[in-house]
């Protein structure tokens, strides 16, 4: 074959042999701190990122609840002087776009970056660099966002921002272009993360996993991503053709020019009912994890829940312009959007009720988390009838526009998703930080919470229904507003006390928990999902070793098993079914600076485009330093010192009942030791396992080794954005010579490879390649590519010394 | 007193409204009068033209249902709370029956919902489609036109297809018990029309016209408000919509056609000052007065549109004829009771006109009207012309001339 002279080389290695630099733009060493800020920026842990979305949500959810709270102040009493027109303009407009893009959307994305992996027994995500542009880009965006306060002039048009009022002859100052450009930043964020999140849950599943043995939770941030993949879009080219009416001097939206504003509304609600269900269904998929563990019983009808949740998902695209009953969009589109809206609500009648049966018969136990999962199933189905009275097309003609939608949208949004979030937080905090939260802190504040909610929410149902219009900063005096307006605002600072009980909650426990200086089991609630299997605080690699998956809750049932009359019994100890966190030699992908960089240079790119187009320059290289960056850099940082040799424990067998390490024992070891390999999905922590098993298995022949790098560089690729082509083609190109040298191992079929999906195979397939490439086995690939159920091969360096593995603690 | 007080509270609250919400009214009856405010906006009770009546008879039974629906899921919850609750001296070891689902039940419950929403929603087509129907032949035609910040109506009294019989802003005049067929549009951005006791609300969108039916079943005053956000005002951008008798609309329509009383030019009468003032000052430049200055605004069109941005201002010819001014802001009429009576025709009588006329608030709007009301009247160079009626800084004695002068325009 023509192209067998250049079978060790990637398209990126230099012809002349010599091996890509680390420093690629000679600017920046390579990152190596393992703890500290740096190691927080630099991160590509989906771990750490998923934490960063939700210190950064919270913080913004503090702007937005001050905003509220200002809001509340100014309509306490009828023609309040708090703010003036003006900034009660800018104000709302921030409380809507802040709550809606900087709080509910990356707390979901907070949960769904922790926990994905970690529900479908990955090490991380498909595109660990990706994910950490995501998050900066988040943060640059909502920072650009709530700059606009300190330059001068907030935006002022509404999160909804219709035209023609967005245009510069309504809105002169510069913040509508802030608000343009910040959420087109973080819409990048929620793209790149949708395709990431996509691809992982598609492709990173751990063997035996299939779609319909995923926890709900992954389901329900499954069809999320999808609507994010296609509704954030719409968005994005909404506010370029704003963008470019008002700084370029563009005509889409001017209505002297012929314009008809309508066509913003329809973007903008094409993109904005999606992003309804974007915001809620991460919160269902919550509470579908919270109620079972608490009620000690598998979710009801699990099937129902998926198919309800992409139910909610396809029909949430043909629901839009209910949002438009009143613009004149004429009878029959009226009529067809009515009918559709009213049946949206079938499928979450179904979630509804099948939360209600899965507590049915169970042992429950209320749990803070679990009383936040209940008023969620409360709240949310005040907020959803509400929402079947303004599918009532003609009613909604009075109702559109009033308080009576503030209501209903926030016992949609506050009732329900923040509700199961806070649960969330309550529920996933042992896991993520390794103590657990005040329980009866957390009971009175989800009291306070539910009186405060209602209080606040509650009485907006009646104002609405008595004819007060929102968005309005005054009311008059003699409408019948005011009583309902101060009891609401009471409500307001009800909320606010709460939440504040909620930040005291986490500073109580933590000291506390620091106090006492214990271990966390790994499992404090009997969980039901693999999340329980590893320590906590996760270890950075997650699994020690990928578990292999049988059926839906895999990991309850390898707690408890059946008797003979059919009776659930305990047949295993946790401590015997959870990982210890101590595996060595896992590949996990080195940190990096360029994502913070790229994300760095979007914003500057922004603020030109508003000030000063050289500063575009500026930002602009910013972008494509950091895209060479990021693209040269190989992922796996090959000058990282070398890693220590096996001594100490790590070659002693590590026994299964040994308790949890603490947090700063044999995990940081590890990131010390490891940090320097590549992220490789599935064979790597069994590997490792054999490998402390049986001597030396970390130690491998030097041409193998070799190869094996230069593999895992290839591979790595894949997890760089956009060069998941390159990957392809060197697939091709390379494959065949290989199978060549390799008698023992046969590549995926070509239509997989061509297809970047399969891109996981690819990758799997290479790292199985460099290891018969040293033990020269016999087992293929191919067929671990797809491992049958409960069972795949040995790895081949242990397979004399190890049976195979899926046997091991196993009920049944 | 106490139960009629608390039925009376009750019966405002919808029963979609949550339980919480419930028990707060009880709680709150215990003292405030405040609760039974009347509420001239209220889109459930006392609504008074036959559309509004519709919606809230077509919405009703849905708050019913809906309400059952709820106290339904909200019964369920508790008794499942409290009856499968994990008991202190519950075996831990013991684990309930692992059920993963009831295939019956749950297309039980996916399939009722659906029929019960089925119910809805005929209902909802069948509501659509009568909101959406013609008006009879006989319908009084106005034509709705909003702008930053205040309503224009223009009336084709004549039915020859072109609204230019009457031109007013503010205050919807109507005969009662006649349809309206409104055609509802916008000049700048958008905005939404609602009366709430008349009707739901429809959009003014430029460019666009929507058609939309109005009847208010008796005579009286019905206000709203614009329900579209619009900008700075958007909160004090009102309706108000007057339902007169027939022959009373008929006299008024009449009068409405009449031009203004012209006055010389060197008239020294405080009113002929002010009719002077009018003429030197910017107001003549934006605000049409029909037989005095149609050349300076043709069609009442502005011709620099850097003094305002939807290129109207509020025509002025019959300005005393209105109750309100400033985009329904302000009550040009007193709001009491026997000015109120008075109706349309406060200001004939000058008793009445001394008596009925808030002069205070007009004269603090010509003192400097950016100060009482939420606009951006200054143009900004290069971007966007003005919103609004600027700051003249007239002396307390133009201000006297004008308002002499405004009274005369009846």
């Amino acid at each position: 074959m023509a192209l067998t002279p250049t079978t060790n080389r990637g398209p990126l290695e230099l012809p002349s042999g010599a091996r890509p630099t680390a420093t690629p733009l000679g600017v920046f060493a390579r990152p190596r701190a393992s703890r500290g800020w740096r190691s927080w920026v630099t991160t590509v842990d989906h771990k750490k990122i998923g934490v960063m979305y939700g210190v950064a949500a919270m913080f913004f959810f503090i702007v937005g609840g001050v905003e509220a709270l200002l809001i509340r102040l100014q309509l306490a009493t009828p023609n309040g002087k708090l703010l003036s027109a003006d900034l009660y303009n800018q104000v709302y407009t921030m409380h809507g776009t802040t709550m809606v893009f900087l709080v509910v959307m990356p707390i979901g994305s907070a949960f769904m970056n922790y926990l994905i992996p970690l529900q479908i027994g990955a090490r991380d995500v498909a595109f660990p660099r990706l994910n950490a542009f995501g998050l900066w880009v988040f943060v640059a965006g909502g920072v650009m966002l709530n700059s606009s306060w300190l330059f001068g002039h907030a935006p002022d048009g509404g999160w909804f921002m219709y035209a023609p009022n967005s245009s510069i002859h309504f809105s002169p100052t510069n913040g509508i272009d802030f608000w343009n450009m910040g959420l087109i930043l973080t819409g990048l964020a929620s793209l790149t993360g949708a395709i990431n999140l996509i691809v992982t849950c598609l492709n990173l599943r751990a063997p035996g996993m299939s779609l319909m043995k995923m926890p709900v939770f992954t389901w329900m941030s499954l069809v999320t991503q999808f609507l994010l993949l296609f509704a954030i879009p719409v968005l994005t080219s909404a506010q370029f053709l704003l963008m470019f009416d008002r700084l370029f001097g563009a005509r889409f939206f001017d209505v002297d020019a012929g314009a008809d504003p309508l066509l913003w509304e329809h973007l903008f609600w094409i993109f904005g009912h999606p992003e309804v269900y974007i915001m809620i269904l991460p919160a269902f998929g919550v509470v579908s994890e919270i109620i079972p563990v608490f009620s000690r019983k598998p979710i009801f009808g699990y099937p129902f829940m998926v198919f309800s949740g992409i139910a909610i998902g396809f029909m949430g695209w043909g629901v839009w312009a209910h949002h438009m009953f009143a613009s004149g969009i004429g009878p029959l589109s009226v009529a067809a959007f009515s009918v559709s809206t009213m049946f949206i609500a079938v499928p979450t009648g179904v979630k509804i009720l099948n939360w209600l049966a899965t507590m049915w018969g169970g042992k429950l136990r209320f749990t803070t988390p679990m009383l936040f999962a209940i008023g969620l199933v409360t709240m949310f189905t005040i907020g959803g009838l509400s929402g079947v009275t303004h599918a009532v097309a003609p009613a909604d003609t009075q109702q559109t526009d009033t308080y009576y939608i503030v209501a209903h949208f926030h016992y949609v949004l506050f009732g329900g998703a923040l509700m199961g979030f806070i649960g969330g937080f309550y529920f996933w905090w042992p896991k993520v930080f390794g103590y657990q939260l005040n329980d009866r802190i957390g009971k009175l504040n989800f009291w306070v919470i539910l009186i405060g909610f209602n209080l606040t929410f509650g009485p907006m149902h009646i104002l609405g229904m008595q004819g007060m219009p929102r968005r309005i900063y005054t009311y008059r005096d003699g409408y019948g507003f005011n009583f309902w307006n101060f009891v609401s605002t009471i409500g307001a600072f009800i909320i606010a006390l709460a939440v504040v009980m909620f930040f005291a909650n986490i500073v109580v426990s933590r000291r506390r928990a620091r106090a006492a200086a214990k271990v966390l089991a790994a499992d404090p609630w009997d969980g039901r999902s693999l999340e329980g299997m590893v320590p906590s605080p996760t270890p950075e690699h997650n699994f020690d070793e990928v578990p292999v998956i049988t059926q839906f809750d895999d990991f309850w049932h390898r707690k408890y098993g059946e008797d003979d009359k059919g009776r659930p019994v305990r047949i295993a100890a946790t401590a015997d079914v959870v990982q210890t966190g101590d595996a060595t030699d896992v590949h996990l992908p080195s940190p990096s600076y360029w994502p913070l960089v790229l994300a760095a240079g979007l914003p500057i790119v922004g603020y030109g485009l508003i000030y000063n187009l050289w500063l575009c320059l500026v930002g602009g290289l910013f972008v494509i330093a950091a895209i060479y960056g990021l693209t040269m850099e190989p992922s796996v940082d090959d000058e990282a010192p070398p890693a220590a040799t096996t001594t100490g424990p790590r070659s002693a067998t590590p026994a299964r009942a040994t308790p949890p390490p603490s947090p700063s024992g044999p995990t940081r070891r590890l990131r010390s030791l490891d940090r320097h390999h590549l992220h490789l999905h599935q064979h790597s922590g069994r590997r490792a396992r054999a490998g402390a098993r049986g001597d030396g298995g970390g130690r491998r022949e030097p041409r193998a080794r070799h190869q094996h790098r230069h593999l895992q560089r290839e591979a790595g690729h894949v997890g760089v954005p956009g060069l998941g082509v390159p990957a392809v083609r060197w697939a091709h190109l390379h494959l065949p010579a290989l199978q060549g040298e390799q008698p023992g191992w046969r590549p995926a079929p070509a239509g997989a490879l061509r297809h970047p999906l399969h891109l996981h195979q690819l990758v799997r397939a290479a790292d199985e390649l460099a290891h018969h490439g040293a033990g020269g086995g016999g087992h293929r690939a191919g067929d671990s590519a797809k491992p049958g159920p409960g069972c795949s091969p040995p790895p081949p360096s242990a397979a004399s010394s190890s049976p195979a593995r899926c046997t091991s603690s196993r009920p049944s | 007193m106490l139960r009629r007080a608390l039925s009376q509270g009750l019966r405002r609250v919808r029963p979609a409204t949550s339980l919480a919400g419930l028990a707060t009214a009880a709680v709150v009856l215990a003292g405030c009068g405040d609760v039974f405010d009347r509420h001239p906006q209220n889109t459930l009770h006392n609504t008074r033209g036959p559309e509004a009546d519709f919606l809230a008879n077509l919405i009703n039974p849905v708050f019913a249902v809906a309400g059952v629906v709820f106290v339904l899921v909200l019964g369920g919850t508790l008794f499942v709370v409290l009856k499968f609750r994990a008991r202190d001296d519950d075996d831990a070891e013991e684990i309930p029956r692992q059920i993963h689902g009831n295939m019956r039940l749950e297309l039980g419950w996916t399939f009722l919902p659906a029929l019960i929403l089925l119910g809805v929603a005929i209902a909802t087509v069948v509501g659509v489609f009568r909101l959406a129907e013609k008006p009879s032949e006989d319908a009084l035609r106005v034509q709705v036109i909003g702008q930053q910040w205040w309503w224009e109506y223009r009336y084709d009294l004549d039915r020859d297809g072109a609204y230019d019989d009457v031109t007013t802003a503010n205050d919807l005049v109507i005969p009662a018990g006649r349809e309206v067929d409104l055609s509802i549009t916008s000049r700048d951005v958008i905005h939404s029309f609602w009366a709430p006791r008349l009707n739901g609300k429809r959009d003014a969108v430029p460019n666009r016209d929507h058609p939309w039916r109005l009847e208010a079943e008796r005579p009286g005053e019905y206000v709203g408000q614009c329900t579209e956000f619009c900008g700075l005002s958007h909160a004090e951008m009102r309706i108000k919509v007057i339902a007169l008798t027939t022959g009373q609309f008929d006299r008024w329509a009449d009068g409405q056609q009449e031009q203004a009383r012209a006055f010389a030019a060197d008239d020294t009468s405080l009113a002929g000052q002010g009719a002077a003032l009018f003429n030197q000052q910017l107001c003549s430049s934006c605000h049409l007065i029909e037989g005095v200055n149609d050349d300076k605004v043709p069609n009442g069109v502005i011709k620099d549109r850097n003094l305002q941005m939807s290129r109207r201002a509020p025509n002025l010819t019959h300005f005393m004829s209105r109750t309100t001014f400033a985009g329904a802001k302000f009550d040009l009429r007193k709001d009491t009771p026997e000015c109120r009576k008075l109706g349309v025709t406060w200001a004939d009588d000058p008793d009445d006109l001394t008596r009925c006329l808030d002069r205070a608030a007009l004269e603090a709007w010509l003192r400097n009207p950016p100060a009482e009301k939420a606009m951006a009247a200054d143009p900004v160079p290069g971007k966007t012309g003005g919103r609004g009626m600027p700051n003249l800084n007239l002396d307390e004695a133009q201000i006297d001339q004008l308002i002499a002068y405004l009274t005369t325009l009846k």
